[in-house]
């Protein structure tokens, strides 16, 4: 098991990088029907692996595997590509998928380089509502990394598109309407996750009577804020104004805001986190 | 090739001849199958090819070594032509300049597929004629192949050079499909109904066509499907349009800023894209200033089909090695068939001398384990004797000397 673990632990950041190469020969043009063929499949061995990845460690820590800064990073990488997956298959594009799975190669090979390779038991067995609480603020996490890399590329083409610089390297992304789609999906998945987290922390918050809980609590804020910042970019076609481009560069800094948040979150001085 | 055999290649084109003399050279593709069989009647021509299009008329013909096939070509095709008009090759000449038309080497556009199109209509004609035999056939099945693997191997077909097609493109990239778009062409002059046509056939969800002569935007409407308008409308129809193509000739810009609604403007979820193809242009400058809308006019999309040029341009190095590659194929292919002959007589030479040597040494009576082991071996003799050949034909031309060759004809062109 233990050994199981250690491979997949090695080969995770290796098969990220080739999803990652892959989706990045489609950035660079339209490739052959094989090669197609060998990138879906890929990100969904990928996929399947790091799922297996997980259900091993949960075996060797007797209980939810996400114990520690590293895992807690894997999982986010492993959410993300799981919501690239969906979002860029409902949309049939594969052009920013380099660099959204180049980002994930990053974040997995540091995961696996600085992480535990074999993890201790839990010291403590999360409920259910603990693991939902975690699940879907990862899953929240995730979608809002896509969303706003997409914002992110969105700004970036029209900015391109604005000065009339046509061809190079953004030639290839989607087009503007398929990016603000991704953006807006991805913003949608985040702020149901977001809801249903939030929400079941609030509640875990009250039951465990968490000391230095608070409404006020600056890490409290800011989730909240988010959840209001990515409900509105998630329905920003039904507000006033809030058109494509103002949705996108929301998306983007609503991330730099959410990575902000999350440090705050895992930052170890944060008491009542440390109890979980 | 078969060294009893020359391959001939005569013909005119954009390089050589202006559209006056092409034109009265053109065979319609009624008269095509009767032309290459006529060619075929010519004594030691044996198999024959014809290629007409706009932009060229051109024969392969396959004729025994020592037949004057270029004269007879000419004779039959290109009668009264000078010399300076005709271009004429010979053996790998001609195959160099059969594999750059099927890439699209020679033609007016660098790069353009439709000619594969009439080369692969020209040979299905030729075939029903009857007129295509064992070299022509592979040899223009692999004229198809060089052509489709350049293209999509290289950058020489890539990227459009029509500026109207750019701008379609360009538009393409705000919002990818065209289904949910609402078009507005200004002015329905050529330029104006080629876009239009562009649009429709890229799915555009609506069309509306202003015009100064309202007659002449109905008549649009009806072949084109969408709406008619007096320029009168112009603003009202150009605040509810996703996109906006000006094609008017006019001495002072026609969409001005006032021509849109700011306040909708920004309130669009996508921004509205203006492509002014007019010279001089019709769309103001101080329209790029407004929020949520892109403007390209001819100078951007100039632009980008110059790049489209650069790259095919580029694709240049790259062509030439498929080229090279493919015609050493294709020569080594031919060298080993005219072998056949020679291969059929030598199997049949070993079976029989294998038959004879048994029979001596067992009197008839070889075991049959005896037998099975003559087999082998003379099988085995014949695949190395066969490897062999197989090597020697692919070294009968190296894919060195054949670079020189294709340097040369590129220096003569």
């Amino acid at each position: 098991m233990e050994a199981a673990l250690q491979a997949l632990s090695v080969t995770l950041p290796s098969l990220y990088l080739l999803c990652a190469i892959l989706h990045g020969m489609a950035f660079a043009g339209q490739r052959g029907a094989r090669t197609t063929l060998l990138r879906v499949w890929s990100l969904r061995a990928t996929i399947v692996l790091h799922a297996a990845w997980f259900l091993t460690r949960a075996s060797l820590v007797n209980g939810f595997p996400v114990i520690d800064l590293a895992s807690t990073a894997s999982c986010v990488v492993f959410a993300s590509a799981l919501v690239y997956g969906i979002l860029a298959r409902s949309v049939q594009h594969a052009g920013s998928g380099g660099i959204v799975l180049g980002m994930m190669f990053i974040a997995q090979w540091m995961a696996s380089a600085f992480g535990d390779m074999v993890p201790g038991p839990r010291p403590s067995a999360l409920g259910n509502p603990q693991v939902l609480h975690i699940t879907t603020m990862v899953l929240a996490l995730a979608a809002v990394i896509v969303s706003g890399v997409h914002g992110a590329l969105y700004m970036l083409l029209l900015k391109s598109m604005r000065k009339a610089e046509f061809g190079g390297r953004l030639s290839h992304l989607p087009d503007l309407e398929l990016l603000a789609r991704i953006m807006r999906g991805g913003a949608l998945i985040g702020f149901l996750c977001i809801t249903i987290g939030m929400n079941v922390g609030i509640y875990l918050a009250h039951r465990e009577q968490l000391p230095g809980f608070g409404y006020r609590r600056g890490e409290v804020l800011l989730t909240m804020l988010l959840w209001v910042h990515f409900g509105a970019i998630a329905f920003s076609r039904h507000i006033k104004g809030f058109n494509a481009r103002r949705a996108s560069l929301a998306a983007g800094l609503g991330l730099a805001v959410l990575l902000l948040s999350l440090l705050l979150i895992l930052f170890p001085a944060v008491v009542f986190h440390s109890r979980l | 090739m078969d060294a009893a055999l020359t391959l001939t290649l005569v013909g005119i084109s954009h390089r050589t001849a202006s559209i006056a003399v092409r034109e009265r050279y053109v065979v319609q593709a009624s008269d095509l199958a009767d032309c290459v069989r006529i060619l075929t009647q010519s004594e030691g021509i044996r198999e024959a090819w014809l290629v007409s299009t706009c932009n060229r008329t051109e024969a392969l013909v396959v004729s025994d070594r020592g037949t004057q096939a270029e004269s007879k070509v000419r004779a039959h095709l290109f009668r009264n032509l000078g010399d300076e008009q005709l271009y004429a090759y010979e053996d790998v000449q001609a195959l160099i300049h059969l594999f750059r038309v099927a890439s699209g080497l020679d033609s007016l556009v660098v790069g353009e597929s439709e000619i594969l199109g009439q080369m692969k209509r020209c040979m299905e004609q030729a075939q029903a004629a009857g007129t295509l035999g064992p070299v022509l056939r592979p040899l223009l099945q692999q004229a198809l192949h060089v052509g489709k693997r350049v293209r999509s191997e290289t950058a020489l077909g890539t990227g459009t050079l029509s500026v109207a097609r750019v701008g379609i493109d360009m538009a393409g990239r705000v919002f990818g499909r065209f289904q949910n778009v609402r078009a507005l062409i200004v002015g329905t002059g050529e330029t104006g109904l080629l876009v239009a046509r562009h649009l429709k056939e890229s799915g555009i969800g609506e069309l509306a066509f202003v015009n100064r002569t309202l007659e002449r935007a109905v008549e649009a409407a009806n072949e084109l499907g969408g709406s008619a308008h007096p320029l009168g409308d112009l603003t009202r129809i150009a605040t509810r349009a996703d996109l906006v193509v000006s094609c008017v000739e006019a001495e002072t810009p026609l969409v001005t800023p006032a021509s849109f609604d700011r306040k909708l403007l920004s309130r669009r979820d996508r921004p509205m894209v203006v492509i002014d193809l007019s010279v001089p242009r019709s769309v103001a400058r101080e329209v790029r200033e407004l929020d949520n809308l892109l403007v390209y006019d001819m100078d951007d999309l100039q632009r980008v089909v110059e790049e489209n040029l650069r790259l095919r341009g580029d694709a240049g190095d790259a062509t030439s090695s498929i080229l090279i590659a493919e015609l050493h194929k294709f020569l080594a292919l031919r060298t080993y068939a005219s072998f056949t002959p020679a291969i059929a007589a030598m199997r049949e030479r070993f079976q029989s001398v294998r038959e004879e040597v048994l029979d001596n040494l067992t009197h008839g009576k070889a075991a049959p384990e005896s037998i099975q082991i003559a087999h082998e071996l003379t099988k085995r003799l014949l695949d190395a004797a066969l490897d062999s050949m197989k090597e020697g034909a692919r070294n009968a031309r190296s894919e060195e000397s054949l670079d020189r060759e294709y340097r040369r004809f590129l220096e003569n062109l």
